[in-house]
Parts: C-alpha cells; structure tokens; sequence
C-alpha cells in the first residue's frame, strides 16, 4: 500500500474535514486497506480520535469506531450483556493477531460481504454514528452505504436485545460460506444472514412469520427458518454454490433462534 | 519520513514510508526474525507484540508504532530459548519458519492466562500461526508441557 500523504488528525472535526472536503481516506486497522488498495492520495489516520471503546451510554451500548475485534471478544461489558455473542461472532476471524489490529469502523464501512460482525450488528438492531451528527440503522446503511464521504464514529448497540451467531466455513480461518445471528430485541424478532456471499440483509418474512411471541414454537422457528432461505437472494463462488448456500441457512438460523428462545 | 521505533528496549531511528507495514520497516532495520510468510495477514509468522499483545506485524502500519513498545522473539531470548527445548523435545520443529511467530503467539498466551490452558483454549489462542510442515501435533504437545511446567 502506498499511501502519498498521511495525516494523523487530533480531533474529530479535523479528521471530518480531511475527508469530506478533502477526499481523505479513512486509515481503521489498516488490514483491508492495504490488501486491497495501491496509492491512497491522502491517509488519515483515526487512531488518536480517542474512539477506542466500549461503554455503557443510558439504554446503549457504545462500541467506538477504532475498537479492535480483539477488544469485542474480551470486553466484560459485552460479555455480561450479551454472553458469548460478540466472542462466537469474531472469534473465526483469522487470529488474535489480527484481531488485535482490525476495527469495528473498518468493517462497518467496508460493507464487506463475508463479515461475520455486521451479520451480528444488524441483527441487534444497531445505529450507526456517523460524524458530526447523523445516526442511521447500521442494516440500512449495509444494504444501501452512503451518499457522500464519511466519518463512523461509533455504533450504539440497544442493551435490551438478546442473540445467537451461526456460522459455516470451509477451514476455521476463510471466510464464512453463510452466516447468520437472530436476536430478540425485548419486542420482536430479528434475523439477519450475511455471507450469501453478497453483504448482510435482514429477513422481513422471517421476521414477520415469528411475530412478537418471545416463545415461538418448534414449528414456527422451522418456518422461519425455511422463510428467510426463500426470500433472500444467495450467489455462488469459489466456496459454495447458491443452491448450497440455501439448503444451509435454514438449518443454522432454527439453532440461532433455539439458543435465543432457551 | 523518519520514525523511532522501540525495539526490544533500545530506540531506533529509521527512514520509512508512511504506507509502509511494521515488517518491512523492522527487517530493514536489522530485525530479520520477524519473518516474513503470506504478507496477507493469513499466517501467523511476522507475529510481534506490541505493547505486549500480539499483532501481525505484515498487517500493521509502521508509523502507528511509534510510541509503543515492539518486542521481538530476540527480545524474549530466553523464554524461546526454554520454550524451544520442548520443541525439540516433542520433534515439533522442521523447517523453523513458524517458530518465531509461534514462540511470541505462546509467550504472550502465558502472560493472559492465570491457569494452565485446556488443549482447546490453546489451539483457539494459536489459530492464527499456521505451519506448513509439521500438523500441529508435536507443537500442541510442546506447548501443553510447557505451559504445565510454567503453572506446576
Ligand atoms: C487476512 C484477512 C482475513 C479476514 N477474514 C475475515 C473473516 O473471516 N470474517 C470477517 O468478517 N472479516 C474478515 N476480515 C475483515 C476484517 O474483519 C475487517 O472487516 C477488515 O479488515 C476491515 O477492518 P480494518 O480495521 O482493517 O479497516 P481498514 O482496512 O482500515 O478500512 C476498511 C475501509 O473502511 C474505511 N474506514 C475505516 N474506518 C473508518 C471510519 N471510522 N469511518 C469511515 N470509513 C472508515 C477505510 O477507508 C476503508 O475503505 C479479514 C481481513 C483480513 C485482512
Ligand atoms: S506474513 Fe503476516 S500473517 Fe503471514
Ligand atoms: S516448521 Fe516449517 S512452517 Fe512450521
């Protein structure tokens, strides 16, 4: 990677300003960046923005954009929140090596199709924070990215929201062939399946098939199961073909909503 | 641009690209244990701690590290060294070239944990440092024993 001018901004209204009148590159972890790009004009470097953490904020959990998924995976925080959710999510990703390295930011704003994290963050029904004062649903802004240069600076998780991560891979280090999180958000249900392998989407008729019964039955977590293989779109590639794709998710999203429901 | 760069203790000075990764920057200044393997942050081998906690070296910025502490397997001689022994001990080793990177991994693993790790935890802890000679059999025994010596 080739980076012709690094700026390291101490503020959040520097670094705005770099990037959206500027045409700056944000830097996260870096690790995406330099696998994929050859000359970055202008390189701005977020890391002494203070966005490393996470933190209670009132009825939210606050994950600052520059924190690691090595951090997501130990935070006691997320762990008495969510049990082993955010661990099962990441804990596939490579090693702890690089997920001592690689950003929440990062791979929110990359909208990467195989993330394993934006399938979790989706399902929990989280807003994204975008500098200086724009929240979005993170699912919307997944499907839909934004219009112009951006600044994450964080994503707020509701703490009412309970979930389960599944997830199929080849070998224990590629990326995932399907994966999904359901989780009940204390009203409703929510599923969302990433990796299909396009970018992460939620599945309405799943969704709406389980209503608002915290104790679905059985056959109504089967149903949905099979209802959200039905509705989504799925690709293949050097993985797994479409069709195997499909004859998966049902399978994995009926243990996700089992482990939520107990 | 000029960057300082703590390793293993002493400061040193080095000419560097700001796009340029902690490894190239490190070799270049006469560190040529920190390996380089897939330089896709797929493997393992160019493991460094920085600060203590374990980082691919290949997928970090060179910049970025300044200020922090960089420790090299050279760094930790003496652990290796000791560590090393149950290596041999179990014929874990071949061609060698993981080893640095497997030594930082486990080094680094003994300072988190408090007891001694299950064969689960450890082979979650080191999924990240692939081999390419030895299937891990030999490595997890090694590893297992020492770090059972290190708790006895
Ligand atoms: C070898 C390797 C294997 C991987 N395997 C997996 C896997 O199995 N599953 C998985 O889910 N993920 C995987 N990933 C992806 C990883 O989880 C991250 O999503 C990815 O590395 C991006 O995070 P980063 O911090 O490196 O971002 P960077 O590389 O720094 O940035 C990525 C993009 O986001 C932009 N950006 C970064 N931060 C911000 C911000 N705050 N605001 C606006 N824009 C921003 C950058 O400009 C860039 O376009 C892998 C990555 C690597 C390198
Ligand atoms: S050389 Fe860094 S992970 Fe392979
Ligand atoms: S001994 Fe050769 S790569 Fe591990």
């Amino acid at each position: 990677m080739e980076i012709l001018k690094y700026a390291r901004p101490q503020s959040m209204d520097e670094a705005f300003r770099l990037i959206s009148e500027q045409r700056g590159t944000a830097i996260g972890g870096a690790a995406w960046l330099r696998t994929n790009t050859k000359t970055i004009a202008l390189g701005v470097d977020l890391a002494d923005l203070g966005l490393e953490y996470v933190r209670e904020a009132g009825d939210h959990i606050e994950i600052g954009a520059m924190t690691t998924y090595r951090e997501l995976e130990t935070s006691q925080l997320l762990r008495a929140r969510f049990g082993a959710l955010f661990e099962a999510t990441v804990s596939h990703v490579v090693g702890i090596q690089l997920r001592n390295i690689i950003t929440v930011g990062g791979t929110v704003a990359g909208r990467y199709g195989f993330s394993d994290l934006n399938t979790t963050l989706c399902a929990l029904g989280a807003q994204a924070v975008f500098y200086p004062d724009q929240t979005v649903d993170l699912a919307e802004f997944i499907e839909k990215g934004a219009g112009a240069p951006f600044l994450l600076e964080k994503v707020l998780l509701p703490v009412s929201a309970k979930g389960a991560y599944r997830q199929m891979r080849i070998s224990e280090n590629d990326f995932p062939i399907i994966n999904t999180t359901a989780a009940w958000t204390g009203s409703g249900w929510r599923i969302a399946v990433g990796s299909r392998p396009a970018a992460t989407r939620l599945c309405q008729k799943a969704m709406a098939i389980l209503g608002e019964d915290p104790l679905p039955s059985d056959e109504t977590i089967a149903s949905a199961g099979r209802a959200a293989a039905d509705e989504l779109q799925f690709g293949s590639d050097i993985r797994a073909s479409a069709e195997y794709r499909r004859e998966i998710l049902p399978v994995l999203v009926r243990r996700a909503l089992m482990e939520v429901r107990g | 641009m000029n960057i300082t760069l703590r390793i293993n203790g002493k400061e040193q000075s080095i000419e560097c690209q700001p796009g340029e990764m902690l490894t190239e920057v490190l070799r270049r200044a006469g560190h040529l244990e920190v390996k380089k393997g897939c330089d896709t942050g797929n493997c393992g081998a160019c493991t460094v701690l920085l600060d203590d906690k374990p980082v691919l070296s290949c997928s970090y910025l060179a910049v970025r590290a300044e200020g922090r502490e960089i420790t090299t397997i050279q760094g930790l001689a003496d652990e290796a060294k000791q560590f090393a022994a149950f290596l041999t001990a179990e014929g874990a080793d071949q061609c060698g070239f993981c080893a640095p990177g497997f030594a930082l991994t486990v080094l680094s693993m003994k300072k988190e944990f408090f007891h001694t790790p299950s064969e689960a935890e450890i082979r979650h802890y080191l999924a990240g440092n692939l081999c390419r000679c030895s299937g891990y059999e030999g490595q997890i025994r090694a590893i297992k024993k020492y770090l059972e010596a290190d708790h006895a």
